[in-house]
């Protein structure tokens, strides 16, 4: 059986999540064991239009992207999301808060005017194309890309979960943030991290995207019971939590 | 290791066997012959499910399709998730992992000298099966056996043959529907309760059997208690979540009843206080 | 059996020689101000006074993650066996009668070896509450104090004394290494019994109106009340009230492949009934779809499906933890259990 061919592609992003791949140490030699890499700008110069599977980072921010996206998709047999960017938008998607000269003025200064810094609204990469599977987060978790691509490898699908944050962190038997009288939103966000942040005393700021059906009503009336504001919460979550269709 | 556990075995653990026969039944379903590594057969009752896995993908149930009165293990699997669509690549002569036989069975000692009327939706035959060829292989046990048989479409139809040998027996009544009309098909269109008037005059006093997808069994019921069938002499074979398949893990479990040992195949009076069953 | 005295520097020193048998000694220390059980590396780490630990002893007899088989993928497996001696010293009467709620559920029926097994090579010392937690009811569910299922069982004296109640055969070998102590007087088993006294009624601080052996018959007639939608509303299902509860054992069971794909391991993890999709089937039918009903199943899991499993306990024993560990602050059983009270009439 020949290994599946593995292209690994960045949009709009800071690379984060690749460098966890190549962070992967003994992992990556074990990786390349079981795929053969046919495409990674980061790692390598060789470049090729054949390929099973292709990882996508980063979001999409221009119409060449989208294009450029939409060949990767004819081409690859599994996509898969690498890293919030991809995943849900990620910290790109803050963008989409405000109006988008404001922005481009906000970063560029006076060079705003240059046209090659027109982009359009962030979008995740399955407001774009389908994705296959999600390997979530900012950055994302070594041990569980390894997973998810094990999983793919075997025909499985990955077994990324839909229950919030919290059982991971109970399981590490961590102190709830919100016995500090510190909001978290841990409650309404995907797990998968094992609670990476409050399990290093930070709470979870939602860099995995909401669970499927978070309980937004809830979420806004906990707030008020702690004596804190929407607009407080909103201030947390911004980074992560713009435009993902729950926002509160 | 502690004197308390030895002797006792892991429950868990799946034993190996071989696939003898396979052949799709429709586009979807996969009929698979096994027999057990070890040589023995497993001593299970019509309506029980086993544990069938592949270790490295997962592990799932599944109801055992044959009957006790022949050899090996006969079942049906929908390709719909990782597990199923792995057992579809399997050829002749691959190994699956079976834990089994668990669950509840039909009544095959109190449904003796009864009527059984068997009412299948889709895949529901499946388990139904088991009972109707051992009850037919005990024929002078039972008294009239009447299958009605309820299918989407033309094309998911299972057992096209065996159910053309049924309905060439003169010793019981195989009636068969599909939902929606189709060139190739001359029968009855209409769910599976759009038979069961053409039975009516048959089912006071006789045993009903029911297992089909979870919407069907609301409106068989309803037309059951029109047609006056005491609860007592209703059984239904329900599905659920399950992971452990022995009463431990939760997953199965409709109010205080576990569907992996409680039932599969559960009697329907003693569904009274379970709201969550139907 | 047989009870003794230790001074605390005695106690001390049967910690220590405890350590010094290499057995790992599993014992509540503190943990970013609260309480954790966790591996004991000196006597000094050791919290008799503490009031109750985040998540409980439980995830030593039934772990976060247990291995159960492994394999040659699509081939063969092997039964693993996970377990290893272990003292688990400091259990809370509540805790130690969900272990023994636990044993008896892994026992009964299809025999659970992964848990037996390891269950039996652990010896329990418990311990009686010191310092009542924030939210522990232990006095209503009538498990605020114990009087078998342990090995050896703690009390600490109001002088600082600590008794030690030598049950089982287990906990004889273990006392063995206590050296030369003094079999407790008469006058200490009175101030024990006052301790008792004093517990089963102090560690209250939710307030059952009934009897637990009535839940059941409340239960019953309450299903379609209406404070399983007033609670559920502000539910998450985040599932933490099952996590930290010691009676909670559901789990999923999933396999794991390792980077070579040949080979690999089927594990079991904590599962919650309160998680979304606890009932999905695939297809994504969800059968217990509604976070009322999600929240209800718990309360009446507790209350009434596994007592009638067990011989009549109830599956609640009082920990507070879950009401601790609720951020929308709904969980409290009490406050569900009394709520039916209120308008259930009891024949
Ligand atoms: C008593 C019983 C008898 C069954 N008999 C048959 C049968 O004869 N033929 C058949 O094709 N199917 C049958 N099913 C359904 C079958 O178990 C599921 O289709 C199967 O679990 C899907 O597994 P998967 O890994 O392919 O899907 P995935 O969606 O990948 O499922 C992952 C896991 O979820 C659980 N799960 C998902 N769906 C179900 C389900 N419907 N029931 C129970 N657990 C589920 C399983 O643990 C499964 O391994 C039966 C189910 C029950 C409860
Ligand atoms: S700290 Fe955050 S993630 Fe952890 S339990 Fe509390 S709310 Fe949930
Ligand atoms: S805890 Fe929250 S913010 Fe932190 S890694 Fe996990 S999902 Fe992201
Ligand atoms: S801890 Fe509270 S919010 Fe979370 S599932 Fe339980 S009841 Fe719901
Ligand atoms: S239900 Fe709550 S109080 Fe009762 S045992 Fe479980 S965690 Fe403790
Ligand atoms: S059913 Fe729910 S309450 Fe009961 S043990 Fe399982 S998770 Fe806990
Ligand atoms: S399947 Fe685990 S309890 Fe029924």
């Amino acid at each position: 059986m020949s290994k599946p061919r593995v292209a690994i592609f960045d949009f709009a992003c800071c690379e984060g999540c690749q460098l966890q791949i190549v962070n992967l140490e003994e992992e990556i030699l074990d990786l390349i064991h079981v795929v053969d890499v046919v495409e990674w700008r980061e790692a390598m110069s060789e470049q090729s239009h054949d390929y099973d599977i292709a990882i996508v980072e980063g979001s999409i921010t221009r119409h060449e992207d989208e294009l450029r996206l939409e060949v990767i998709r004819s081409r690859c047999k599994i996509l898969i999301a690498l890293g919030a960017c991809a995943t849900i938008g990620g910290v790109n998607k803050m963008k989409n808060n405000f109006d988008l000269n404001d922005v481009k003025e906000c970063v560029y200064g006076k060079d705003a005017k240059m046209p090659h810094l027109n982009t359009d609204m962030t979008k995740a990469v399955d407001e774009v194309v389908p994705v296959d599977a999600y390997i979530h987060g900012c950055p994302i978790d070594r041990k569980e890309f390894g997973t998810v691509i094990r999983a793919l490898l075997l025909g499985k699908r990955p077994p990324v979960p839909d229950y919030p944050v919290c059982v991971e962190c109970k399981a590490k038997e961590n102190v709830c943030r919100y016995e500090y009288n510190e909001i978290c939103l841990g409650p309404i966000i995907r797990a998968g991290c094992g609670a990476r942040c409050p399990s290093s005393n930070f709470r979870c700021f939602g860099c995995r995207g909401y669970v499927d059906h978070p309980n937004v009503e809830a979420a806004k009336e906990v707030m008020d019971k702690y004596g804190l504001t929407v607009e407080d919460l909103k201030q947390k979550m911004i980074l992560f939590g713009s435009k993902q269709g729950h926002t509160l | 290791m502690c004197e308390c556990c030895s002797g006792h075995p892991d429950i868990y653990l799946p034993q190996m066997a071989t696939i003898t026969k396979r052949r799709m039944l429709n586009g979807t379903e996969l009929f698979l012959h096994l027999e057990m590594d070890s040589g023995q057969d497993l001593r299970y009752k019509p309506g029980q499910f086993v544990e069938v896995s592949l270790a490295g993908i997962g592990e799932a149930p599944i109801s055992i399709s044959s009957s006790p009165t022949q050899k090996g293990l006969e079942l049906v699997v929908r390709n719909v998730g990782s597990l199923t669509k792995a057992i579809h690549k399997l050829q002749v002569g691959d190994k699956l992992g079976i834990r089994g036989p668990y669950g509840t069975t039909y009544p095959i000692e109190e449904a003796k000298g009864k009527d059984l009327v068997f009412i299948c939706g889709g895949i529901g035959l499946v388990p139904q099966r088991s009972f109707i060829r051992y009850a037919l292989d005990h024929r002078n046990d039972y008294g009239k056996i009447i299958v009605l048989i309820g299918t989407k479409c033309y094309s998911m139809r299972l057992f096209r043959e065996e159910i053309a040998l049924w309905q060439e027996r003169k010793d019981m009544t195989v009636l068969e529907t599909i939902d929606e009309a189709h060139d190739c098909w001359d029968g009855n269109v209409g769910v599976v309760t759009t038979l069961i008037p053409k039975i009516e005059n048959e089912l006071p006093g006789s045993l009903v059997l029911i297992c089909g997808p979870p919407i069907m069994y609301k409106f068989v019921l309803i037309s059951l208690a029109e047609a006056q069938v005491p609860e007592e002499n209703i059984y239904v074979n329900l599905e659920r979540r399950m992971k452990c398949g022995v009463g431990k893990c939760g997953h199965c479990q409709i109010n205080d009843k576990y569907v992996c040992q409680d039932g599969p195949v559960f009697r329907y009076s003693d569904l009274a206080l379970v709201p969550e069953a139907i | 059996m047989s009870v003794l005295k230790f001074t605390p520097k005695q106690f001390d020193d049967f910690v220590s020689a405890m350590l010094k048998t290499g057995r790992p000694v599993m014992a509540p220390q503190a943990k970013n101000g609260r309480f954790a059980f966790g591996p004991l590396a000196s006597p000094a780490d050791l919290r008799l006074d503490y009031d109750v630990t985040i998540l409980p002893p439980k995830k030593y007899v039934l772990p976060q993650v247990e291995t159960l088989l492994e394999f040659e993928v699509c081939g063969p497996c092997r039964s693993v066996q996970e377990g290893q001696p272990m003292i688990l010293l400091g259990v809370h009467p509540y805790d130690l009668t969900a272990i023994l709620q636990m044993d008896e559920l892994f026992r009964q029926g299809q025999y659970d070896k992964h848990y037996m097994d390891r269950r039996c090579q652990i010896t329990i010392i418990a311990l009686d509450v010191v310092t009542p937690s924030a939210n522990v009811f232990a006095s209503s569910m009538g498990t605020a104090t114990v009087r078998s299922g342990y090995d050896i069982l703690l009390t600490v004296l109001k002088d600082g004394s600590i008794l030690a109640d030598v049950a089982t055969a287990k906990g004889q070998e273990l006392i063995r290494l206590a050296g030369s102590v003094v079999p407790a007087s008469e006058a200490d088993l009175k101030a024990r019994k006052d301790v008792w006294e004093h517990n089963n009624a102090a560690l209250n601080k939710h307030i059952l109106l009934c009897k637990p052996s009535l839940l059941p018959k409340i239960l019953e007639q309450n299903y379609n009340h209406p404070v399983w939608e007033e609670k559920a509303r502000l539910c998450y299902s985040c599932g933490s009230c099952n996590q930290v509860c010691p009676t909670c054992y559901c789990f999923d069971v999933q396999d794991r492949v390792n980077w070579d794909l040949k080979t690999g391991h089927r594990f079991r993890c904590w599962d919650g009934c309160l998680l979304e999709n606890f009932a999905t089937v695939a297809g994504n039918h969800n059968f217990r779809k509604d976070r009322a009903a999600r929240y209800r199943h718990r309360l009446y899991r507790k209350g009434k499906y596994v007592p009638e499993k067990i011989g009549g306990q109830i599956a609640c024993v009082g920990c507070g933890r879950c009401i601790s560990a609720c951020t929308a602050k709904i969980a409290n059983p009490v406050e569900v259990y009394n709520r039916l009270l209120q308008d259930t009439k009891l024949g």
